[in-house]
């Protein structure tokens, strides 16, 4: 790896970022097992299993970061070089869109946009297979569903499904 | 006599006509995700789960296997014909067959490979029923601190057989312990890691994480580059092996099936290291190792019989301990829990119609996949010709139905679109997801057996190494624990390093 890709004690590093993660949500388990009591060796407390794996979750977290920066790891940049990162970058837009709205909107309002936005993001469908397809596979599923299987999905605000 | 007629008892169950149908519908989508590349054994499983609480238990499990070990069928043909591994046990199985396929020789190589698989599926099974029993004999005698242990063991063993560095693996098997032991404490019914979300009391389910990890991730990471396929036009020939392609391939077979079989029932073990180590242990063997990676047919006979045959063996710890040795068998531990069931050394003698009834299944669930792979290999040639762009906003799609359908809740969609990201940047980080199932699986357990031993003992930490097969199992995992930091045993590691992920 050249040095752009391959860095030792930078803030690109990515493998510190990691460790750093890592150590946080060790730190993290250690405290909430704390708060929950430790208990004694002889009766183990609800914190204890908790206390013990946050420690081992901080151990291997500073190993991480040790080796971050000793033998250095690669930029955060690297990491999405040579591919289509804005395609994963749009699903996961599209995926919280989706759960933000599928509670208020109900299942078939909001999953046939998405459908719809997937088709057309990833690879393009043409309009005249997508849109079929985007309202007919959910409507199709959501009726499935409900009149065979007699499971109602969420019908939303609006009431729609 | 006890066996055949356990045997029989289990051919009754699983010849009964809805038996049969979803053992069919099990290989059948397992040869579906075997073949298609980005899609593996784990991702179709998690997206089934839910299905299996529409039928009985036998069913339900039933078609759980069958996915399994249809998805190790299935994955040769992408391996063969397109050079790209339907799932990670047929990584090895592109090296040679696609060599095979480029010189004319596909028939040979997927017949081959049909052959050996359905041999070493029809051996795993066989012993199964002699072992599992006699084993389960034994596992009665097993306390809370062997089953601890053990626990520890599968999960050493997993994170020393995980891609990438070992800290980060036991990391994410840390956090997986944590996911595990998030809702009501099973002693103190103490509410751990709840935030005051009353959907997180019972804990976070296993369908979301899983669906997320492996379905969701698994199509962003695949959305990142165009999948390009060489797909072999050829019209497929002369399925059936010749007398010299027998010859060559008896040994293989045989040793593949044997060594998978072993490292199959090993915890963290599985049919991709199977695959792997059948396929070095060939190359070594040969008198003419040279010609490996130009198309010799031991190459593709020995780890397609290695890879089944471990999946055969994996079936042993999870039936006769209740504990599974790989992230598919942690899926499959779901599907009984899911039930009311839970697998161990009494789930033979009290569920026999179950346990004998699932192997009974699995013998005709090769048979069946043996006629779905070779008559009918032209459907899945076609199938490989299927747009990725259509396929994976359908997987997405049903992943959100499957889950939402196994809870009926809005939360657990919720729970598994942040698992999808989550495991997407894990990817991309290098922290592989397997680890961190397992773990999340086992966590409970491991955490319900350490406090029981711990207050049978009087709090006595020698309990742990008192006990004989504790203390093997603990000083096997301390072993592998410190083997990567000898060069020598980290290069080994590095070549058997395995992405479950696949």
């Amino acid at each position: 790896m050249s040095n752009q890709t391959n860095v030792k004690l930078r803030l690109a590093n990515s493998e510190l970022w990691g460790g750093l993660i890592g150590l946080a949500l060790g730190g993290f388990v250690i405290w909430q097992g704390l708060k929950l009591k430790l208990g004694t060796i002889n009766d183990p407390g609800s914190g204890y299993v908790l206390f013990y794996t946050g420690i081992l979750m901080c151990v291997f977290a500073t190993s991480i970061i040790v080796s971050a920066i000793t033998e250095g790891g690669p930029t955060l940049a690297s990491r999405w070089e040579n591919v289509r990162w804005s395609k994963p970058l749009l699903l996961i837009a599209c995926l919280t869109a989706f759960s933000f709205a599928l509670e208020p909107l109900g299942f078939l309002l909001s999953s046939i946009p998405l459908m719809l936005v997937l088709l057309r993001v990833i690879d393009p469908v043409r309009w005249t297979l997508a849109i079929p397809i985007a309202v007919l596979v959910p409507a199709g599923m959501w009726w499935v569903l409900k009149s065979l299987l007699l499971i109602q999905l969420p019908s939303g605000l609006f009431g729609v499904g | 006599m006890d066996t055949l007629a356990n045997v029989a008892h289990g051919f009754g169950v699983a010849l009964l006509p809805i038996n049969l149908l979803y053992c069919f519908i099990g290989v059948f989508i397992g040869t579906l995700v075997g073949v298609l590349p980005g899609i593996g054994p784990i991702s179709a499983m998690s997206l089934l789960l839910p299905v299996t609480l529409s039928g009985t238990p036998e069913s339900g499990i039933i078609m759980m296997a069958g996915i399994y070990y249809g998805s190790m069928y299935g994955g040769s043909t992408t391996s063969i014909l397109v050079n790209i591994p339907g799932e990670a046990a047929s990584v090895v199985t592109c090296i040679d067959g696609h060599q095979m396929a480029k010189q004319g020789r596909a028939g040979p190589a997927l017949g081959i490979s049909a052959f050996g698989s359905f041999i070493a599926g029809t051996f795993a099974l066989v012993a199964l029923m002699l072992v599992a029993p006699r084993l389960a004999g034994i596992a009665i005698a097993f306390g809370p601190a062997e089953y601890f242990s053990l626990m520890v063991l599968g999960l050493v063993v997993l994170t020393f057989l995980t891609q990438g560095s070992m800290p980060k693996a036991l990391l994410m098997a840390c956090i997986g312990v944590v996911l595990g032991l998030v809702g009501l404490d099973s002693i103190t019914a103490q509410p751990r890691l709840t935030f005051g979300r009353m959907e997180l009391i019972d804990g976070i389910g296993l369908v979301p994480v899983v669906m997320g990890l492996f379905g969701v991730a698994e199509v962003l990471l695949n959305t990142e580059q165009a999948i390009k396929r060489d797909i072999i036009n050829a019209k497929i020939t002369q399925l059936l092996p010749n007398k010299a392609d027998w010859q060559a391939s008896a040994g293989p077979v045989a040793r593949g099936t044997l060594l998978g079989f072993l490292l199959g029932i090993l915890p963290g073990g599985g049919a991709v290291v199977a695959s792997f180590a059948s396929y070095a242990l060939e190359k070594r063997l040969s008198k003419t190792p040279e010609r490996f990676g130009h198309g010799a047919i031991e190459g593709v006979a020995g780890p397609e019989s290695a890879n089944n045959a471990a999946a055969g063996g994996a079936f042993i710890p999870l039936m006769t301990l209740g504990i599974p040795p790989n992230v598919v068998m942690a899926l499959l531990l779901g599907a009984f829990v899911i039930h009311g069931l839970q697998p161990g050394p009494l789930l033979i003698t009290q569920n026999p119609g179950l346990f004998w009834g699932i192997v009974a299944s699995m013998y005709i669930g090769n048979v069946m996949l043996l006629i779905l792979n070779l008559p009918m290999i032209g459907m899945w040639v076609q199938l490989l010709k299927l747009p990725y762009n259509i396929l994976f906003p359908l997987i997405i799609l049903f992943t959100i139905l499957g889950v939402y359908c196994s809870s009926n809740n809005v939360f657990d969609v919720y729970v598994m679109i942040a698992f999808g990201i989550i495991g997407y940047f894990m990817r991309k980080l290098g922290y592989e997801p397997a680890p961190l199932v397992l773990a999340f699986v086992l966590g409970p357990m491991m955490e319900n057996n350490l406090r029981k031993s711990l207050i049978l003992s009087q709090g006595d930490l020698w309990t742990f190494v008192q006990r004989p097969i504790s203390a093997t199992c603990l000083a096997l995992a301390m072993v592998l624990l410190i083997a990567p930091l000898l060069p020598a045993l980290r290069k080994k590691r590095e070549l058997v390093a395995l992405d479950e992920g696949a």
